[in-house]
């Protein structure tokens, strides 16, 4: 599977939302593309200026069966989510 | 709802119904947001906020359904890690059990938390059911309480392994191994695992064992007995040419000190063994010279075998010698008197059959010389004649007295003093020393009695003495010497003149053997006297004389002294 070598990355920006909604709204793409990231065929790259949103996005994320990295850029932090290797 | 977009009824009946309707909905979405909030408090997140989402965005965004379906999800990933931990429970039980040593967790109360199917097979008693939670002091030890020896007990207090050895249990034996497992917060053991392998074969096979061990170190000792009580010099060599074993008897045939020949190489030791052996030659044996500590120089004879392993490799040389110096020289003498049996048997016949012709040649050359017709020429040959057939005569004589010695004739056997024998022959000397200008010194020491005939003594004294006048010429000095030494008598007959060449000395007393012009000597004198010494069991040697010259040396054996004055007194 070519795919899984290099997964299509779907970017999500939730800039300006706090939570819960920053929650909900990853979790409503991660289950709509479940499959696909699942598959090796799409990452999730999110967007986000809400520091809980560092927290309770990849506890729960991580709970649900996938690999997360947060990583500060610039102003924002971007959250990586991935199926496990 | 959007009041404002509402239309109110125009009957009161249907204002009531639908404030009740109003207040359904209203207790609805509360409900709704009160169950997603405590969804999302379960996902760890913040609860809503009413001014962000009014009730209709609520419905929309179905933070519900988003939740549920996450749930499905952790739901799944959470069975798919249960699935795997169980598989991973089942592989470790199997090989928990099938392992090949009795394993067993127990607590700190001394009850057992798991037990394998070894531990059960090999320490419990088979008619039990029940194990776990029961005290391991009762299951493995049939005892009421922990005893002294118990490892766990040790592991629980020390917090390290402990290992007790031959434990016996069920007519088995186990070495019993505790480590600590788990541990509480301040740090002690709160569980151990015990380990019982199961050592029966190898504590049953010991006794065998340490027969086999005995019995090897017996063949050791008697092996080393055996080499010990050789006669024989015996030399263990490594490849490397060092010697690493010997035995006593090499130590005595050497003369060096055990540590001394395991020191060296065998090329130091034997030098000329060494060489026989360098250039790849494989002898069995060998003679060689030795050079002993005391000075000597010692003829060996050796026998060598190579040593292999099992593979057939080279592993060293075995060699054994011994001390051949004394057994060569008496191997030498026996030859020479062989050899001298022979000639005197063949001169016998000879001389005999010579005798006869010879002295008619001499009795006509004197009835010639009786003529008075003869011319001066003519007498003057026939003296010449006359005197070389008078000197064959004495060659004949000479041969004939030779071969009487070696037939064991016409002798007598009585105890002599050499010393008086020596001043008999000393006159018959004297007009042949005086007409040579030599002068002859005696040196004579008191002497034990020797058994010979008198006569054949005389003759010897009177061939050596003739020996060394020969061998001077003129002008010179004999030294006639007698010693006592031990149970022998010595005598030595000393010439200044110019000694015997060392090429000469093997053949010295051979008969017919000369080193002087033709004419001086028949070459039987000292193979006469070698002889009549060697009939007397003593023996003859040549050696260099302190004044340069040749030095006879004889040795006899001397009579007791007691056995002379018993034969005086009767």
């Amino acid at each position: 599977m070519s795919s899984s070598l290099s997964p299509q990355t779907i970017e999500l920006d939730i800039l300006g939302q706090v939570c819960p909604a920053c929650l909900l709204v990853v979790l409503k793409e991660i289950n709509q593309r479940r499959r696909e990231i699942n598959s090796g065929q799409t990452r999730l790259l999110i967007r986000t200026d809400h520091r809980n949103a560092t927290v309770t996005v990849p506890e729960s994320v991580r709970k649900m069966g996938y690999r997360v990295d947060v990583a500060k850029v610039k102003t924002y932090y971007q959250i990586v989510v991935d199926r496990q290797l | 709802m959007n009041k404002a977009a509402t239309e109110y009824p125009k009957n009161s009946r249907d204002q009531e119904r639908l404030a009740a309707l109003e207040a359904d909905n209203q207790r609805l979405i509360g409900y709704i947001r009160a169950k997603t909030n405590h969804l999302l408090q379960i996902m760890g997140t913040q609860p809503l906020q009413y001014d962000e989402l009014d009730d209709k965005t609520l419905l929309d965004l179905d933070p519900i359904g988003i939740i549920a379906d996450s749930f499905t999800q952790i739901l799944d990933f959470l069975n798919q890690n249960v699935n795997e931990l169980q598989r991973a429970k089942d592989e470790l039980e199997a090989i928990f059990d099938a392992t090949g040593v009795g394993i067993s967790i127990i607590d700190r109360d001394f009850n057992v938390q798991r037990c394998n199917e070894k531990q059960r097979q090999l320490l419990v008693d088979p008619n039990r059911q029940e194990i776990i939670g029961h005290n391991c002091f009762e299951i493995y030890c049939a005892r009421e309480s922990p005893g002294l020896g118990c490892p766990a007990m040790e592991t629980f207090a020390t917090g390290r392994p402990a290992l007790v050895r031959d434990v016996k249990k069920k007519n088995k034996y186990f070495n019993v191994i505790t480590t600590p497992f788990a541990k509480n917060e301040d740090g002690t053991v709160s569980q151990v695992i015990e380990v019982a392998l199961d050592i029966t074969d190898k504590k049953q096979a010991e006794p065998a064992e340490e027969q086999q061990r005995q019995s090897y170190l017996q063949e050791k000792n008697k092996l080393a007995t055996v080499i010990e009580s050789l006669s024989e010099g015996l030399l263990v060599i490594n490849p490397e040419g060092q010697v690493t074993t010997c035995n006593r008897a090499a130590v005595e045939i050497t003369g060096c000190s055990e540590a001394t020949i395991r020191q060296q190489p065998l090329a130091r030791l034997f030098p000329g063994l060494a060489e026989l052996l360098a250039d790849g030659r494989e002898p069995a044996g060998a003679e060689f010279p030795y050079h002993h500590p005391a000075g000597e120089e010692r003829l060996f004879s050796a026998d060598f075998n190579r040593m292999l392993s099992p593979d057939g490799d080279f592993v060293g040389r075995v060699i054994t010698f011994r001390d051949i110096t004394v057994e060569k020289k008496k191997s030498q003498l026996f030859f020479r008197a062989e050899k001298l049996a022979a000639i005197g048997q063949l001169s016998a016949g000879v001389a005999h059959e010579l005798n006869t012709p010879l002295a008619s040649i001499l009795g006509f050359a004197r009835l010639l010389l009786k003529d008075d017709n003869l011319t001066a020429a003519q007498q003057e040959r026939l003296e010449i004649i006359a005197e070389q057939t008078q000197r064959s005569s004495t060659i004949i004589k000479a041969l004939l007295s030779f071969a009487r010695k070696s037939h064991h004739t016409g002798r007598t056997r009585e105890a002599c003093d050499l010393n008086v024998i020596i001043q008999r022959a000393i006159p018959l000397l004297t007009t042949d020393l005086e007409k040579r200008r030599i002068e002859l010194v005696q040196d004579l020491q008191p002497l034990a009695p020797v058994i010979a005939d008198p006569g054949e003594l005389e003759q010897v004294i009177i061939n050596l003495v003739i020996n060394g006048m020969q061998a001077i010429g003129q002008d010179g000095r004999i030294r006639i010497s007698t010693n006592a030494r031990e149970q022998k008598v010595l005598l030595v007959v000393a010439d200044n003149g110019p000694g015997i060449p060392t090429e000469s000395r093997p053949r010295l007393f051979d008969p017919f053997y000369s080193t002087k012009p033709v004419g001086e000597g028949t070459g039987l004198g000292l193979s006469i006297c070698a002889g009549i010494i060697g009939e007397l069991g003593g023996t003859i040697e040549a050696a260099d004389a302190r004044e340069g010259g040749a030095a006879l040396q004889v040795t006899l054996p001397a009579e007791p002294t007691e056995a002379l004055q018993a034969e005086h007194a009767t």
